[in-house]
């Protein structure tokens, strides 16, 4: 499909992640996936071929067994985790994305995990690699992720006594101007807020 | 160099705050020390955090090459370059040859230009403080002017555009360019001479810090820290992005995985961006630099990618999910450094709190990058 | 015993005073704590208490004269703007012929360069800096971070402007500034002092 093509389809809006959706290609033969099927044949996995990578799909349980045996099986040989991510797509629920790469066998894959709104736990990837520790707890104080397994879970990035709300949520806006962060300082502060949290 | 005693001994806490005479920016270590020897490390980063992935998410592409720009400070061209070809393949740009040519000779200078300010700070927390920072600083100097000529400014340039570039460069430029590569080789010269059979300079980094290959692989670091482990990977030869596989360089790899080799891969890597430079300046012929049809607005069709760069400290990366707009629904930089920072526990833990400096130092880090 | 006045009625057993419970502080409370700016107090110097009021203009501008010909600013680069700070130190752009010179300890500091943005978590540290440096001293916000917030202004975390803390003696506007713009700053530094010399102790 062509970008032209593409772009038509679509409806302009954040409500494009359904529209991409429709879009979705499968892999082609012979892709990673195909490697990921004959290593693990019990594990329910849905793929598609996003721009580069082959993008698997995996629910919580199966996550950890995925990611490990992405690493250990000598034919994907997944070594490297190149970037874990959360996305937030609001009432579809919150996303972890991982990417891996493997060195020896110069291929790369991206393995997505997709938990409720109102349940966010995921798994902790650091059983498997221990370079996924900060950006867990990015995610954790970013997103309001729950990574069960994590040695340490505290704020990273925030200070420490300000994680009220999560801040690249949607629901949380920018500032808008100057005077703004000042006033709401002073209103809340008049206010009382008797145990109210900035939402 | 043991020696016993019957005294009680404690071990102290000890902060190395956000301010420290350093210059590597608001970073925190809490060590535990016992007398002289690090027992535990919590590094606690996070205060130059700024929300550049949130602000990305409400600003065009274009407008997000600022923040990119921002986000690594020391080499702002390869930041650019990640976000402007993960837009590129999204929306499926061809990009025009003079300005892949234009674009690697700019990564290029700028990987000079970083290694450059890495060997100043470095240096001056080895000890040597004012001379090889001075050399250094007067090398960039040099290739800050080419870089005001063609962009317009002396560091952050938002220079590269999905497409192409902004402007064309200048008329002499390759002229001037070949002028400063031959102060560049004589300064990189300069510093070997000074800096890598010294006496002081290698007992202060030979042995210190050390990271096995399989440790590197395990906490995700990149670039030269994990050359200088002994693994030969390098994103330009192994996944070549812009047009690097038409250039000949060689990569160069570590054996110890210890400071030292760190700083001789970083040296080295300088003398082989001057190599790919040069070529690309024998390359580098009239044409476009743009295409032909580019949109005002620019949307991205619905979809996803990750592309990385290999930026001058490690795998600086681009994770955008575009939901057919104009704006990322969201943009995540995987930065090289806050993968690095990860290990900073395990090098430093055993040694002695002024080889911590040394370890941190060579890490490379800009704070930037690590907290966004 | 003898003649003792008649004993007061015993009294009963008061109940404790009220204390109020101790409430947790809330995540606004604690950011306008952070945000609190320092007290500003200039301090008088010895000399102005010592001298003849006839020698009090003299002594003022060789005071000053001395003070502005040897700033010593701490190093506190924060971000960005700390690459053009420590670029103008070196050889290209010299700031040494002018008596300037890097310092890394607030004690020994005449000047802070605020280069960089500064976010809400560091701000407490900015704070105490400041408090660490001895009068006189003075304050440069160097780049658009530091002025009001600059591209980063509309994230929560950053803090608006560093004046909002400390108070600022001069504004270098740039993102960054160039070298150029920064020693014009100091410029401007060394004329301001002049030309207070005799409002400030």
């Amino acid at each position: 499909m062509s970008s032209e093509e593409r772009l038509e389809k679509f409806r302009p809006g954040r409500d494009g992640h359904e529209a991409r959706k429709a879009l979705r290609v499968p892999p082609p033969r012979g892709s990673v996936f195909d490697l990921f099927k004959e290593a693990l044949p019990d594990v329910p996995m849905e793929a598609y071929q996003a721009v580069k990578d082959v993008v698997i799909e995996v629910s919580r349980g199966d996550v950890i067994r995925v990611l490990r045996t992405a690493k250990e099986d000598p034919r994907l040989d997944f070594r490297w985790l190149r970037c874990l991510s959360g996305v937030d797509y609001m009432d579809k629920g919150l996303e972890v994305v991982y990417h891996l790469h493997s060195y020896t066998r110069n291929h790369d894959v991206t393995v997505k995990v997709r938990c409720p709104q109102g349940d966010p736990r995921v798994p902790s990837a650091t059983a498997v690699w221990r370079g996924a520790d900060w950006y867990e707890r990015e995610a954790a104080e970013m997103f309001g992720l729950v990574f069960e397994g994590h040695p340490n879970l505290v704020p990273l990035l925030l200070p420490e006594d300000m994680t009220d709300h999560h801040p690249l949520r949607k629901d949380n806006p920018l500032a808008e101007i100057e005077e703004w962060q000042g006033d709401r300082l002073a209103g809340r502060a008049e206010e009382g807020a008797g145990g109210e949290e900035e939402g | 160099m043991a020696v016993e005693h019957d005294l009680e001994t404690m071990e102290i806490p000890v902060n190395m705050g956000p301010q420290h005479p350093s210059t590597h920016g608001v970073f925190r270590m809490v060590l535990k020390v016992d007398g002289e020897r690090v027992v535990e490390l919590v590094p606690h980063i996070g205060y130059l955090h700024r929300g550049a992935e949130k602000l990305c998410e409400n600003m065009d592409y274009r407008q997000g090459i600022g923040i990119h720009d921002r986000t690594e400070y020391l080499a702002p061209f390869h930041a650019e370059l990640a976000l402007v070809i993960a837009v590129e393949k999204l929306m499926g740009l061809e990009v025009p040859e003079r300005a892949e040519q234009i674009r690697i000779i700019m990564a290029e200078l700028n990987r000079i230009t970083s290694h450059m300010m890495f060997v100043g700070a470095f240096s001056a927390d080895a000890g040597v403080f004012g001379t090889a920072f001075t050399y250094a600083f007067r090398e960039r100097e040099y290739i800050q002017d080419i870089f005001e000529e063609v962009t317009g400014d002396r560091t952050m340039y938002g220079y590269f555009r999905p497409g192409g570039l902004a402007w064309d460069v200048p008329d002499d430029f390759v002229e001037r360019v070949r002028a400063v590569l031959e102060h560049t080789r004589q300064g990189i010269d300069d510093i070997d001479n000074l800096l890598t059979k010294n006496e002081v300079f290698m007992a202060r980094t030979r042995g210190i810090g050390a990271m096995s290959a399989e440790e590197a692989i395990d906490w995700g670091l990149s670039g030269p820290m994990l050359r200088a482990c002994g693994v030969r990977h390098d994103l330009r030869k192994a996944q070549p992005y812009c047009i690097y596989d038409r250039f000949d360089f060689d990569v160069p790899v570590g054996q110890y995985g210890d400071v030292y080799d760190r700083y001789l891969v970083r040296l080295e890597e300088m003398r082989q961006s001057v190599r790919i430079v040069e070529q690309a300046l024998e390359g580098l012929r009239d044409g476009p630099i743009m295409p032909k049809k580019m949109r005002r607005r620019l949307r991205t069709p619905p979809g996803e990618i990750y592309q990385g760069v290999e930026a001058p400290r490690g795998e600086y990366g681009v994770y955008i999910v575009s939901d057919g707009t104009d704006k990322p629904y969201r943009m995540k930089i995987r930065s090289a450094c806050f993968a690095n920072l990860m290990g900073l526990r395990d090098m430093v833990v055993g040694h002695f709190v002024a080889d911590a400096v040394v370890i941190l130092g060579s890490i490379d880090m800009v704070l930037g990058e690590v907290d966004r | 015993m003898s003649g003792s006045a008649p004993a007061a009625p015993p009294r009963e057993p008061q109940a404790p005073p009220e204390v109020p419970a101790r409430r947790e502080k809330t995540g606004i409370e604690r950011e306008a704590e952070r945000l609190t700016p320092v007290e500003f107090d200039r301090g008088k110097a010895p000399y102005r208490r010592v001298l003849p009021g006839v020698l009090l203009a003299p002594a003022d501008t060789v005071v000053a004269m001395a003070r502005k010909s040897s700033l010593w600013p701490l190093t506190f680069g924060l971000a960005c703007c700390a690459i053009e700070m420590i670029a103008t130190y070196m050889s290209h752009h010299d700031l040494d012929r002018f008596g300037i010179m890097p310092w890394p300890s607030p004690r020994q500091a005449d000047v802070m360069i605020v280069a960089g943005t500064v976010t809400k978590k560091m701000a407490p540290s900015v704070k105490l800096l400041y408090e660490q440096m001895p009068n006189p001293k003075w304050v440069i916000a160097m780049g658009a971070c530091a002025i009001n917030g600059g591209p980063y202004t509309r994230y929560d975390r950053v803090l608006q402007g560093v004046d909002k803390i400390i108070p600022v003696d001069v504004y270098v506007p740039g993102c960054p500034p160039r070298p150029e713009a920064l020693l014009d700053g100091f410029l401007a530094l060394q004329r301001k002092i002049m030309a207070e010399r005799s409002a400030v102790g």
